[in-house]
């Protein structure tokens, strides 16, 4: 079974990434951002991570494609940050923690916080409810319904649920990353 | 970096420094250019160098600037060139404390300092160190430690200096090191092994046992690298200093005597260098080390012949003997090619040497002084100096030579350095005042420093007037009316004055001069010509004295106190000048004890000129801070020396200082807790008040914890009898005690218990009253005159000194006893009687004039004592304190 996934994961990886793009990954601590990276960067999941004090620029060359993830932390103290590095780039990825439905409306409120800046208008976002193996984790339209996405009507934004520790649903999150890409765009 | 000496080829190819017109603005707008992509190295490299000349610079960024200009860097993070990225590592150490939110970059060189790339990881970690504040460390910690034991040397040392800066801010996580520190100082690398041995000190320099037990152990242990052992050398005499003590059979001084023998250079200078600097040693311990300097002076390095002659140069000064062993050697210096070294072996040899000699090294000296850079001709001058002193029959020599060198080009502290000694040499040496102040006449005549030029017109203005011919200075004081600027102008108006009042057969040329002044362009200079024109011209002994010769001492900072005190109070009474304490007297020990440090030293020159504020209005600066004791009425009149009121090294420690008001006596009782498991609160000290005093509020420390020291108040009022202020009080220390943790000092329980501590008696004395004014001998004599017609009372009483083995002893006990300043105190010794005289200033501003004849007796010394004032109880008072 999970060959096939990573059988699939790698035809995906290798239809789009054909030229370079930038997306800023933010959210709150310990929703799995740097997990994310390490994912689709190298398709392995740990479990124990430290928490990102700062950002980490990560490069993930595959074949003749360059994907550049800034991978900001989530603390506090990093998110009046996040604005800095979200200016300018293909795409902001912002992720939830699905199954910590204590720290979703500390969630909807930085995402909106952020969107509302003006230097960041019309950027395509994609929100993912990450931790979807946990028993308790929301889905797509509870997740929606929580973060209140319906009110963000000046771009485009789409929600996933994933897991990337059972690497479910990374698949269209990629394809979704496609179509944004430089060249995805003009397709 | 490459880009940067690229730079600097071009720069030398073009003849002009391309960085020179950079505007800050412009830059910072390139700085954007670091948020492009993809990002273009060769294009941010430049810029990000032109952000870092600039702040080298001393270009100032403001925080939105600085953080703007921080965060487009980090953006370079994704590039992975090696030439931008150690740039960016320099760009992130500059702005650390510019920019706001530096910590955004920890993770990325968290990353860089541990990753494959070598090139990285030292930079990394002096980057991430500057940027991580204490409460940051604990995350980082970890990634430290691995650093400083890490196999690449330049890792490790990286780290073990970041660490070094660390423990400014966060001492006790470092401290947490100290186990890497110590497998560090194994390492075969010499510069790992030097900088984990400073590392270690560092944590460790606050624990005398555990210095001394790092000292041993390391110095068995054969350290390879001479820095290291450089350090352990200094190490050793630091504790050897402290110590104290004789050297003999210490382990420390066999170690840095054996070091004398080390096969590297540095450290055998070192240890030379170090023996020699040690206070306290004998000729015979030092002379292996002088040796060793010898053998250096005739090194065929030139460094190692530079640091051999300063050296000795040095210890000319207190081991002259000992140097002497090497003249031969120094001699042979004299004509090295390096002027630096010659002068410094001339000026040894004009330390040590024989009178005789003096002439030929001077024209030795003369021969190539042109050529040496200031500071070594200060060098020079301070050796002539000493000499002048030494041989007073010299002096036509060398002020001859001075005055050359005052004739030639060189600045302020150069020539300033000139003038002093042909000050101190008028002074010594009374021949040679004539051909000094000669000497000084024709260089106001052009002197470019303004300081300068109204030092030496103050010189001539007290000096002049009192040599055989006066009127011969009078041209070249007037000189400077006519050609100088206005503040040289004024000091020239004072300085004619001066001879005005001092030689009545000029005083009408003196007048006419002073007229033609009243005409000036600056109102300094009219308002001082107008004011001794008209003094002058009444020609009333009295004023003169008073105004012109001896003006009022009165401490500056005071008296702009009082009298904005009494602008902004609205009081309709008359502004009482006698309520405004005397200047602080400046103690001529003092003053020769600032002199020694600068002998021979080179670099040490600029710290001479330390203000010397008065101790005085200091304290009544911190007095108006206490809440409760600004209400005392007049301003603070003299402080006492702080006694102790314990011993030393018991549990509380005490000290008291007695400040008197017009009025009133305040007690501060400055207390430290020397016990770690105690906190002490309400802390007071209880006065047991003589007959006449009155306790008016006492003020307690609220708390005092462990090792600190603060102050508690006592504020009194004297009693009117002024037979009753001479007294004592007894004294105890009142507090509540809490036990508490050690660690934390947090007391264990909410309630404590009272206790008590028994203090020595506090002595309230005459001396406690009579603030010090300085008079010089005539000044007194003309004062005592005075005072014997005006409306002073006299009291005069003889006293058996017995027990004093002479006169010097004597005078120095009643010196002490009375804290005033002795006018005209020289040469006690040579004579068998002696007359004292002591001005002073009794509280509430009352005059006294003290005079005790002292003559020495069959079984010890007597003394006639008088005291004159214009109060009959303070001179009955001053009277009866001495019997």
């Amino acid at each position: 079974m999970l060959s096939i996934i990573n059988r699939i994961l790698d035809w995906f990886r290798s239809l789009f990434w054909k030229e370079e793009m930038e997306l800023t990954l933010v959210g709150l601590q310990c929703s799995g951002k740097t997990t994310f990276v390490n994912v689709i960067a190298s398709g392995q999941f740990s479990q124990d991570m430290i928490p990102t004090v700062g950002f980490n620029m990560r490069k993930i060359t595959k074949g003749n494609v360059t994907i550049k993830v800034w991978d900001i932390g989530g603390q506090p103290r990093f998110r009046s940050m996040w604005e800095r590095y979200c200016r300018g780039v293909n795409a902001i990825v912002y992720m939830v923690d699905a199954a910590d439905q204590d720290k979703l409306e500390a969630s909807r409120n930085e995402l909106h916080n952020l969107l509302d800046k003006p230097q960041l208008m019309g950027i395509p976002v994609l929100v993912l409810g990450n931790k979807r193996d946990l028993p308790n984790a929301l889905d797509e339209k509870e997740i929606i319904d929580r973060m209140n996405l319906c009110a963000i009507q000046d771009r485009e934004i789409c929600c996933y649920s994933i897991s990337c520790k059972s690497k479910d649903n990374i698949d269209i999150t990629l394809q979704w990353l496609i179509n944004h890409s430089k060249s995805g765009g003009a397709r | 970096m490459a880009p940067v000496s690229k730079r600097d080829k071009k720069e030398e190819e073009e003849g002009g420094n391309i960085f020179q017109n950079l505007d800050k603005t412009s830059v910072l707008q390139d700085a954007r250019t670091f948020n492009d992509t993809p990002v273009n190295p060769r294009k941010c490299t430049p810029i990000l160098t032109k952000i870092l000349y600039l702040l080298n610079q001393g270009e100032q960024l403001g925080t939105t600037e600085a953080t703007e200009a921080f965060f487009a860097m980090t953006k370079l993070f994704q590039s992975k060139n090696a030439v931008l990225r150690r740039m960016v590592y320099l760009g992130i150490k500059e702005l650390s404390t510019l920019a706001e939110d530096v910590i955004i970059v920890t993770s990325s060189l968290t990353k860089d300092m541990t990753g494959k790339e070598d090139l990285y990881r030292a930079a990394a970690i002096r980057a991430l160190c500057s940027i991580t504040d204490a409460t940051m460390l604990q995350t980082i910690e970890r990634y430290m430690k691995q650093a400083i034991v890490d196999k690449n040397p330049s890792v490790a040392s990286a780290a073990l200096v970041s660490s070094l800066h660390m423990s400014k801010t966060a001492g006790d996580v470092v401290k947490r090191w100290v186990n890497e520190a110590q497998e560090a100082i194994n390492s075969d690398n010499v510069m790992v092994q030097y900088h984990a041995l400073g590392l270690l000190y560092h944590i460790r320099k606050t624990d005398r046992l555990a210095v001394n037990k790092l000292v041993a152990k390391l110095t068995r242990m054969n350290l390879k690298s001479p820095f290291a052992v450089c350090m352990l050398i200094r190490i050793a005499c630091k504790q050897l200093e402290k110590d104290g003590g004789d050297y003999a059979d210490s382990p420390l001084f066999d170690f840095v005597e054996s070091c004398l023998r080390h096969k590297s250079e540095t450290v055998t200078y070192e240890a030379a260098a170090a023996l020699v600097n040690l206070r306290n040693t004998t000729a015979r311990q030092v002379a292996p080390a002088v040796s060793v300097l010898q053998l250096f002076c005739s090194s065929s390095k030139p460094v190692l012949r530079f640091a051999a002659v300063r050296t000795l140069n040095k210890v000319a000064t207190t081991h002259p003997p000992v140097v002497t062993s090497c003249n031969f050697d120094l001699e042979n210096l004299i004509t090295d090619s390096n002027r630096s070294i010659a002068t410094l072996a001339i000026t040894t040899l004009l330390k040590t040497g024989a009178e005789s000699a003096v002439d030929r090294l001077m024209k030795q000296i003369a021969s190539f002084v042109s050529e040496i850079s200031d500071e070594f001709k200060i060098v020079v001058v301070q050796a002539i100096r000493a000499l002048c002193l030494k041989f007073p029959r010299k002096h036509s020599t060398l002020m001859t030579f001075l005055s050359a060198m005052l004739r030639d080009e060189g600045g302020l502290e150069y020539k300033a350095s000139i003038a002093d000694t042909i000050i101190t040499i008028i002074e010594d040496n009374p021949e040679a005042k004539e051909i000094g102040l000669a000497h000084l006449c024709e260089f106001i005549e052009d002197c470019e420093h303004v300081s300068l030029a109204v030092r030496i017109l103050h010189l001539l203005g007290k000096e002049g007037p009192k040599t055989i011919q006066p009127s011969r200075y009078i041209r070249f004081i007037y000189n400077r009316v006519i050609l100088e600027i206005a503040v040289i102008r004024a000091a020239a108006v004072s300085a004619l004055a001066q001879f005005g009042a001092l030689c009545p057969d000029l005083l009408p040329n003196i007048l006419v001069l002073l007229a033609r002044c009243q005409m000036d362009t600056d109102d300094e200079v009219r308002d001082r010509a107008t004011y001794y024109y008209h003094l002058l011209k009444l020609q009333e002994k009295g004023l003169i004295f008073n105004y012109i010769v001896d003006p009022m001492q009165v401490c500056l900072v005071s008296l702009e106190k009082s009298l904005a005190q009494q602008v902004h109070d609205k009081v309709p009474t008359k502004f009482d000048l006698k309520s405004v304490p005397p200047a602080p007297v400046v103690s001529t020990t003092e003053d020769t004890a600032k002199e020694t440090i600068p002998e021979g030293s080179i670099s040490s020159a600029p710290n001479r000129i330390v203000p010397v504020q008065s101790t005085v209005s200091s304290y009544a600066e911190k007095l108006q801070g206490v809440p409760g004791l600004q209400s005392i009425p007049g301003t603070l009149f003299h402080v006492s020396e702080p006694i102790e009121l314990t011993e030393s090294e018991t549990e509380y420690v005490v000290t008291c200082t007695k400040l008197t008001y017009p009025h009133h006596l305040v007690l501060q009782f400055e207390c430290k807790n020397t016990l770690s498991d105690q906190l002490l609160e309400n802390v007071r000290v209880q006065i047991e008040a003589s007959e006449g005093y009155r306790i008016v509020k006492e003020i307690p420390i609220p708390k005092l914890p462990y090792n600190e020291t603060h102050c508690a108040y006592v504020v009194l009022q004297f009693p009117e009898q002024l037979s009753l202020t001479v007294t004592n009080f007894g004294a105890t220390l009142r507090f509540i005690v809490k036990d508490c943790d050690p660690s934390t000092g947090i007391p264990d329980a909410d309630d404590g218990y009272d206790d008590d501590y028994m203090l020595e008696d506090v002595e309230i004395s005459i001396s406690d009253q009579i603030e010090k004014v300085s008079m010089d001998r005539e000044a007194f004599d003309r004062a005592w005159e005075a005072a014997s017609d005006e409306d002073f009372t006299e009291s005069e009483d003889t006293f058996n000194l017995p027990g004093m083995s002479g006169l010097e002893q004597a005078v120095t006990k009643v010196v002490k006893f009375l804290a005033l300043e002795p006018t005209g105190l020289t040469k006690v010794s040579e004579r068998s009687s002696f007359t004292l005289c002591l001005p002073g200033m009794f509280r509430g501003g009352v005059e006294v004039l003290i005079r005790a004849k002292l003559a020495v007796a069959n079984n010890g010394v007597s003394m006639q004592f008088t005291v004159r004032s214009a109060h009959s109880d303070i001179a009955e008072l001053i009277c009866a304190a001495v019997g």
